[in-house]
């Protein structure tokens, strides 16, 4: 992929998504949590198929094209779920072994018409896409999904691709979220969207829903799973970095004691870490992307990126948000001041795929010590 | 004059044990279970009942001298009571009034004034709300500018406050306030008490990022409060207001809130299955002993004030140590928790209910209310340092 097409890719993204702090309050706690025009725009611009095949309705990208937006869309605080559904969910079909489904399903996520999430937790989370709690039965010939799934997102998907245990090995189903047997709690989350608890009682599953056979079920998700935890990062990323700028226009504009709080040296030096961080996420995250982009990049290599880069990304999202509401003072705890949509955003997504200590742990047991 | 209920006893009399069983009793006994262990500051009309009835048994003021209707508790006694309290999960209420305008009245009130608002916060039918803070004026309070002109018999007030704590569940208000423009910042100051009812007086509820209204904004429309309701002298509020920061920072500085923090961290913990973990039981340890030695440290500074004593600038330490180890303790929270960490309200985990994000969102603000932290350490640095201004 050219350095144009990235750029042009990003002006558009810029362009398009600004923060919309109304939108974003209106969006929070109802359901879905986002808007679905909004999401069909993002399919006509492109966005939802970067990642997709020309031949599937997509512009076939990679994933430095999916960063790039996904830093966009986390600078302004978008609720509609790139991450989630155009990456994570749409991943995991295309790298599965159904020729059929990707053929009915890939332009329908490449345009916006639907939305997907990827059920693979289990209820205590976790992100070994091997622990996964559903299991595929056999009851009189027939196949069922049974168990539970937590922290799917989003929470009000038009389907799911749920990771199950079969008797082979990891299997990947398309359940329509209509299936019946399938009961979708939702569970509020900090920025008012929703992830949800699924549990399968008895659903009908079939050689026609099978995203991906036990051959290729486990390389495909933990694919996505890495792919989309760079992608999460790359949200924390824009988030972080618009959260510098606000609180460094507050440190220069802000007056107490007849002087901007900015040439107080105790916000000095603080801010100043707070941009070494976002730098080093900047730094760790584009080396990452390189990585993984790299023909020769294994699968272990690929998580051990995807994990580096998270950990960093976590951590500094959130130690940049506790910095900013603390420079703020109280106008930073309120929820009329758009600081604390950035703040509630990155406590999300800082945990999601993973918070920074579990990819440290994950990092620990995969990069060899020197 | 009787102020309050008669006491029961002198409960200096008690030996430390035998006064912690009778409150602890007490506590047990009659406290409602379902406002133990609140995720978020109770409003007035959610634990009311238990602070009537706390008036009514002669313990809403434990810290106050008899004379003046409290508990006339010791310092250690004092402490006692506080744990217990906080043992049992019993969260504050809009305790302004028992906290700080009966301790600045005993100072710098009237025997009118002491009479007059004395006996109603005692009884809890006085709900008191600390107006200081303005858009303009948060760490630098001198630069306020609301102002009070004396028109006859009464203050005309005009200006603003904002982030007023509960101002929407209270009766009345403590308000600093301009009377001489012409005079340099503190001096021009003045100590107003005002009754949130009077004409003129509009209070607007703010939400906050954790998507409760606990604190406010409040606006005065040439609103008049009678002159008697000025305590200390004219333009002389600054010295009133400052004389009660030391305990503002005493009481924050408690270790209440970091228990509390170390209790959901537990649960979390257990619920994850790794409070066995080693790397967790020392991360866990190392915020036992903050907590701990913050117990030893706020004894300490209890007991000056126990001794009638004042209280020095170090005292500041003991707000950062306690905000910043609550902090701490929340952080780690939201780290146990994993991917619980960035869901909201009360979330079934394992086999119970937690509200995991509860100590994260209460924990923020206390480094910026009460002075904020940064403002502490320049007052250690310059007042106790003698570092170079
Ligand atoms: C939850 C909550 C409840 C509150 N309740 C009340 C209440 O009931 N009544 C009331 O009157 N007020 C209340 N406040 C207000 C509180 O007292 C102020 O927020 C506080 O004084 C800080 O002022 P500010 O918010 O304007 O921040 P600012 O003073 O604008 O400070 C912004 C940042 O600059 C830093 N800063 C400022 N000066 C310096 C300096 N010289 N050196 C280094 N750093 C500096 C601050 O530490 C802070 O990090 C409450 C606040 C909160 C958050």
């Amino acid at each position: 992929m050219s350095d144009d097409t990235l750029r042009m890719l990003r002006d558009s993204a810029a362009d398009f998504a600004t923060l919309d702090g109304a939108r974003v309050r209106r969006l929070r706690g109802t359901d879905p949590g986002f808007e679905r025009d909004r999401w069909r725009e993002m399919g006509d611009m492109g966005w939802l198929g970067v990642l997709i095949p020309e031949a599937h309705g997509g512009l076939g990208l990679d994933l430095g094209a999916a960063v790039t937006i996904a830093e966009q869309l986390g600078r302004a605080l978008y609720p509609e779920p790139y991450s989630a559904s155009a990456v994570l969910a749409t991943l995991a079909l295309l790298h599965g072994d159904n020729a059929a489904l990707k053929q009915t399903l890939l332009p329908r996520l490449a345009s916006g018409e639907i939305v997907a999430g990827l059920a693979w937790q289990g209820e205590r989370g976790g992100l070994d896409p091997d622990q996964c709690s559903v299991k595929l039965r056999e009851s009189n010939g027939a196949q069922q999904l049974e168990g539970s799934s937590r922290f799917v997102s989003p929470a009000a998907a038009d389907g799911y691709i749920v990771a199950a245990r079969a008797a082979q090995g990891l299997e990947l189903h398309w359940i329509a979220r209509s299936a019946p047997g399938l009961a979708c709690e939702p569970e509020a989350r900090a920025d008012g969207s929703a992830s949800a608890l699924l549990r399968f009682e008895a659903v009908g599953v079939s050689a026609d829903t099978r995203v991906a056979s036990p051959a290729a079920a486990s390389a495909a998700l933990r694919l996505a799973l890495d792919h989309a935890t760079l992608s999460t990062s790359a949200e924390l990323f824009g988030l972080m970095d618009c959260t510098l700028e606000m609180t460094l226009d507050y440190l220069r504009t802000r007056v107490q004691f007849g002087k901007p709080i900015g040439s107080f040296q105790a916000l000095q030096h603080r801010a100043v870490d707070m941009y070494m961080q976002k730098e080093m996420t900047r730094a760790t995250l584009g080396a990452a992307v390189s990585s993984v982009l790299d023909p020769a990049c294994t699968g272990e290599q690929r998580a051990v990126a995807a994990s580096s880069a998270k950990a960093r990304a976590s951590q500094a999202a959130l130690a940049i948000c506790k910095e900013a509401l603390q420079m703020h003072g109280a106008i930073g705890y309120t929820d009329e001041y758009d600081l604390g949509l950035y703040f509630n955003r990155a406590l999300v997504l800082s945990a999601s795929l993973g918070n920074a200590s579990a990819h440290r742990s994950r990092y620990a047991s995969l990069a060899a010590l020197p | 004059m009787n102020y309050g209920v008669p006491q029961e006893q002198d409960w200096d009399t008690l030996s430390d044990a035998a006064f912690r069983a009778v409150v602890r009793a007490e506590v047990e006994a009659h406290h409602p279970a379902e406002l133990r262990y609140p995720p978020r500051r109770l409003r007035w009309a959610e634990n009311k009942s238990w602070y009537l009835r706390m008036a009514a048994k002669g313990w809403i003021a434990p810290g106050w001298p008899r004379e003046y209707g409290g508990m006339g508790l010791s310092a250690s006694k004092l402490l006692i009571f506080l744990e217990e309290m906080e043992r049992w999960g019993i969260a504050r209420f809009q305790d302004h009034g028992i906290l700080m305008v009966g301790p600045i009245l005993m100072r710098f009130g009237t025997e009118a004034q002491r009479r007059r608002y004395l006996p109603p916060i005692l009884a809890c039918e006085e709900i008191w709300c600390q107006g200081y803070s303005e858009p303009n004026a948060g760490s630098d309070l001198a630069n306020l500018r609301t102002e009070a002109k004396l028109d006859g018999d009464a203050f005309i007030i005009n200006g603003q406050k904002t982030w007023t704590t509960l101002a929407h569940d209270s009766t009345h208000m403590i308000v600093l306030a301009r009377t001489d423009k012409e005079a340099k910042k503190q001096s021009g100051i003045s100590f107003l008490m005002l009754d949130l009812k009077t004409p003129g007086v509009t209070v607007r509820p703010i939400r906050d990022l954790a998507g409760h209204d606990e604190f406010c904004e409040v606006f005065f429309d040439n609103v008049r409060t009678p002159a008697t309701n000025l305590v200390g002298k004219l333009n002389q509020g600054w010295t009133v207001a400052k004389s009660q920061l030391g305990f503002e920072r005493i009481h924050i500085g408690s270790p209440k809130l970091p228990e509390y923090g170390l209790q959901v961290l537990l649960s979390v913990a257990r619920a994850r299955g790794v409070e066995h973990d080693a790397l967790f039981r020392d991360r866990l340890a190392q915020l036992q002993l903050d907590v701990a030695h913050l117990g030893d440290i706020y004894a300490h500074f209890a007991a000056i004030v126990g001794r009638g004593e004042a209280l020095g600038p170090e005292v500041s330490l003991l707000k950062i140590w306690a905000t910043e180890t609550f902090q701490r303790i929340a952080d780690l929270i939201i780290e146990t928790a994993g991917e619980f960490g960035g869901l909201t309200g009360k979330v079934q985990m394992a086999d119970g209910r937690i509200e995991v994000l509860a100590p994260f969102y209460k924990a923020r603000p206390t480094s910026i209310y009460g002075g904020s932290n940064e403002i502490q350490r320049n007052i250690l640095a310059r007042q106790v340092l003698n570092l170079p201004g």
